[in-house]
């Protein structure tokens, strides 16, 4: 399971464009990048600069243009779209900015899917839901639907969501995006257990609070990555 | 007259006369025939033809095609095809008479009259019954007899059509409510701005109006090349001139008459219920 | 949780919209479902009817349905049917117009059927008239009836009464004298039509109320096979060429390209407008649906949900919708049924135990097939919506609306 060297995510020269009416438009050039296991690493920068594109390549929701991307040694591009969802899946956890949380599943049907989704036993999804649950400090409100809850306690079932399947990497783009400071900063401190537990972490934010908890903070500009700061 | 040239005459005569009677018989009287029956027996224009009242042929005579014609389409005779001839009506009784009943005393099933004042036709009727009995004389337009099939279709044909209209009004309610939902944060932020619900429903009649009355064209539209279609696909496969679907005008009317208020309702309808919660729970996502 | 399940919450996530769908699906599944009975539903009728009774062959002297020719010597020619090897028994139908006399008010008109049956087999003789008694007993002597139930009500006429009937055999300008005939039984007429009444006796009888004036023809002589009606109506054509023959599925047939036609082609054309109209409903509903929810189900993909698994989500609730408004467009379309049939039997000359609408088992597999056709076409376009949902341009097109 393990890539060589603990490297989970490899990207090689990779940029991504796109083709627009107007003309094409270089989200991401010539980006080089490996995550490790329990990296936890924020990217920053302006609007616009790439960080989602960028994202969403190393979580294999968007492949490259050009340049490799490994992730667990394989080669994502050459992946059929069902094997990148069953990477996914298995291995790679996102959170939302709009949590995305299904409106007509209770918490914890929506913790559950990934899991059934992946063929789990029902109990042991069942333990695992409440498990999650009572990590994110929601076992109460395990039958609540989404519009029973708050934006902070709807991301925090988002979370336990993308932890279901026990990713290797966890991806959150701009996860504190929608909540005030307070309730930011609960989320933010939830993520660092979860890193702190051993799950990489990825988070693009502009929250400066949340990218200086970062062990590793890229500062994206243009596409390209500007600066890396290491704490 | 020497007698000689006398018999010559006589001889030129007695040659003669023979042939000009013989020459009357051999030319049969001319008949027409339905194109129908034309095209299956390959008949025609100038082809002589026998015609017998039974099968066995007693009594056939010869009959020489003047002309092919086209039946009036009859809609009681659908699928029926109309293998039909036309004779004068003398030679007609001539050949339906049964034996021993001497000329003139035939029957006939029905006299068609065109009167030159066809407005007259009631009070022409009404004379006739009364001064023949045992005659029925109807005017054409009440002759319903034949006609009461077609109103029982029409009823038929009533019924299926608001099946219809129920069926696409729950359709239309279903997709109205999911419409107007699309646009429910829009609607909070009008509501939170401060637009009355009276101007937003306004707004969404209008809305409705349009989108219906844009429907309603596009139905007629899509009705008439069905017409064509229908008509059509039915004409060739009957053989036949009937019109089996027509748009007229009261019709066009009928159908933009109930399906633009009927779509512009929906959409009140589906956004009443939605204006009715307070414009921040709208606005909330 | 399964596609069927997650479907099935996403459907009552909404409650309105999707019972309305349902509702929709309904009503034009009725429509549907009622099209396809109608497709066969006479057929089927007629030829119930016309085998309700054991006669199985019918010689008349035009094509039937009623062309309004008579069979000459009637009498002469069934006896010479029923020696047929394959003939069980022939029975001679004539029928006249009457009118029978009330207490008060207008006389009451009526059909009058006279009937005699011929055959070489004791067996075959002893076959009924093709009409069913309901009370009382079949007509035997020439003094006696039977008559219909709308008779038996309207007149309040029960067997052991008595009725005096003026009859015309030959033409409707005839002024016969009043026969008295005894009521000895109430029966059922299978061709009955809805406004008339009728009487039946021995043809005996019927000469008698015509004052003897009945002639040698007949309307219709009715033939019972030992067996082979194929066989049955070939030899009675090749001994009576000047008649026409035909077995029961032969006069459906005919009737099936001519009267009946109509309606096939009816329920042809609207089973065809009401299938691309629940698809094309359909289609919108569940696109729209799906339109809502994109970045509900990019979300789901970049979870790890494959593609193949939200299409299943979407074919799922197509699946859902159709079936459940399949389901209930049967009771519905059976009520509509009998509504639309009898309106339909308003035409003149249909006989009251015809019917339009017949159920089938055929009908019912059809229905079923079309169904879901319709599911799995009106979820092409939406399938197809979501399977090439680019997920990152989704989320990123919801975070910016």
């Amino acid at each position: 399971m393990s890539a060589s060297n603990g490297v989970i995510v490899d990207a090689q020269h990779v940029s991504r464009v796109f083709s627009m009416p107007a003309g094409p438009v270089t989200a991401v050039r010539d980006v080089t990048l490996q995550i490790r296991n329990g990296d936890h690493i924020a990217v920053r920068g302006p609007s616009g600069c790439g960080k989602s594109t960028l994202l969403h390549m190393l979580g294999c929701v968007e492949t490259q243009t050009s340049g490799t991307l490994l992730f667990d040694g394989k080669n994502v591009s050459q992946l059929s779209d069902a094997r990148r969802s069953l990477l996914r899946l298995r291995q790679i956890g996102f959170v939302f900015q709009r949590f995305f949380l299904l409106p007509m599943l209770t918490a914890r049907e929506n913790v559950e899917l990934p899991m059934s989704e992946a063929g789990v036993p029902k109990d042991t999804r069942q333990q695992r839901v409440q498990q999650l649950l009572e990590y994110v400090g929601l076992a109460a409100r395990a039958d609540h639907r989404p519009s029973q809850l708050s934006g902070g306690e709807m991301q925090r079932v988002a979370i336990a969501r993308a932890l279901a399947n026990g990713p290797r990497l966890l991806l959150a783009d701009e996860p504190t995006g929608e909540l005030d400071e307070a309730t930011g900063a609960q989320i933010a401190g939830l993520l660092d257990r979860v890193n702190q537990a051993g799950t990489a972490l990825v988070i693009v934010t502009h929250d400066p609070t949340l990218a200086d908890r970062a062990a590793r903070v890229l500062t994206m500009r243009d596409g390209q990555i500007e600066s890396e700061r290491s704490r | 007259m020497k007698l000689a040239t006398l018999i010559r005459l006589m001889a030129v005569a007695g040659w003669l006369w023979p042939s000009a009677a013989a020459a009357q018989e051999t030319t049969p009287p001319v008949i027409l025939v339905s194109r129908q029956l034309a095209e299956s027996e390959g008949l025609e224009v100038g082809s002589v033809i026998r015609l017998a009242t039974d099968a066995s042929g007693t009594r056939a005579r010869e009959f020489r095609i003047g002309g092919i014609y086209e039946p009036t389409p009859d809609p009681a005779r659908l699928g029926q095809v109309p293998r039909s001839v036309r004779l004068h009506l003398p030679e007609l009784l001539e050949m339906t008479r049964p034996v021993g009943v001497p000329p003139g005393a035939e029957y006939i099933a029905s006299v068609n009259v065109a009167l030159v004042d066809p407005n007259d036709a009631p009070q022409f009727a009404k004379d006739v019954n009364a001064r023949l009995p045992g005659v029925l004389a109807r005017p054409s337009g009440e002759a319903a007899g034949s006609a009461g099939p077609f109103r029982v279709l029409e009823r038929f044909h009533l019924a299926i059509a608001v099946v219809t209209i129920v069926a696409a009004t729950v359709f239309l309610l279903a997709l109205t409510i999911m419409l107007v939902d699309e646009r429910r944060e829009t609607v909070g932020v009008l509501r939170l701005i401060g637009l009355p619900v009276r101007r937003i429903l306004a707004q969404i009649l209008l809305e409705g109006l349009m989108v219906a009355g844009a429907g309603a064209v596009f139905g007629l539209v899509l009705a008439v090349l069905s017409e064509q279609l229908i008509n059509q696909f039915f004409q060739w496969r009957y053989d036949t001139a009937l019109v089996f679907v027509r748009v007229t005008r009261d019709v066009a009317l009928t159908c933009v008459s109930i399906a633009v208020p009927l779509g512009a309702s929906a959409t009140v309808v589906a956004s009443w219920a939605l204006l009715r919660r307070g414009g921040l729970r709208l606005a909330r996502r | 949780m399964t596609a069927l399940g997650f479907a099935w919450r996403s459907l009552v996530r909404q409650p309105a919209r999707a019972a309305l769908g349902i509702l929709g699906v309904a009503a034009v599944g009725a429509l549907l479902f009622d099209m396809l009975m109608l497709s066969r539903g006479l057929i089927v009728s007629m030829q119930d009817l016309l085998d309700r009774g054991g006669w199985d062959v019918r010689v008349s002297a035009g094509d039937l349905p009623a062309s309004g020719l008579r069979v000459s010597n009637a009498l002469q020619t069934a006896d010479a049917i029923a020696t047929l090897p394959s003939v069980q028994a022939a029975l001679v139908i004539r029928g006249a117009s009457a009118e029978i006399d009330r207490a008060s008010g207008m006389p009451l008109k009526a059909a009058f059927q006279g009937v005699a049956t011929r055959s070489t087999d004791p067996a075959g003789s002893r076959l009924r008239a093709p009409w069913t008694i309901l009370r009382g007993r079949d007509a035997d002597a020439p003094d006696e009836v039977v008559i219909d139930e709308r008779i038996a009500s309207e007149s309040r006429i029960e067997p052991g009464n008595a009725i005096t009937m003026r009859a015309s055999c030959v033409a409707d300008l005839e002024a016969l004298p009043a026969t008295r005939l005894m009521v000895v039984g109430v029966a059922e007429f299978p061709f009955q039509t809805t406004n008339e009444s009728t009487v039946g006796g021995t043809l005996d009888a019927l000469k008698a109320a015509c004052g003897g004036n009945v002639g040698q023809e007949a309307d219709l002589i009715l033939v019972t096979s030992k067996g082979d009606a194929d066989g049955t109506a070939a030899a009675i054509r090749a001994q009576h060429p000047e008649v026409r023959a035909a077995t029961n599925s032969q006069v459906v047939g005919r009737l099936q390209q001519t009267g009946f036609t109509y309606f096939r082609q009816i329920s042809s054309v609207l089973t065809t407008v009401t299938v691309s109209f629940a698809v094309l409903l359909i289609t919108v509903l569940l696109t729209v649906s799906v339109n809502q929810r994109l970045g509900e189900i990019a979300a789901l993909r970049a979870l790890g949900f494959s593609r193949m698994r939200v299409v299943k989500d979407v074919l799922s609730e197509s699946a859902l919708i159709v079936g459940i408004g399949g389901l209930l467009s049967l009771p519905l379309g059976l009520l509509l049924a009998s509504g639309l049939d009898r309106i339909l039997k308003g035409m003149p000359g249909i006989p009251v135990a015809l019917h339009f609408f017949v159920f089938e088992t055929g009908a019912l597999g059809v229905h079923v097939a079309l169904l879901v056709a319709t599911a799995i076409i009106a979820a092409l376009y939406p399938m197809r919506i979501v399977s090439r949902l680019p997920i990152a341009a989704t989320l990123r097109d919801e975070v910016i609306g």
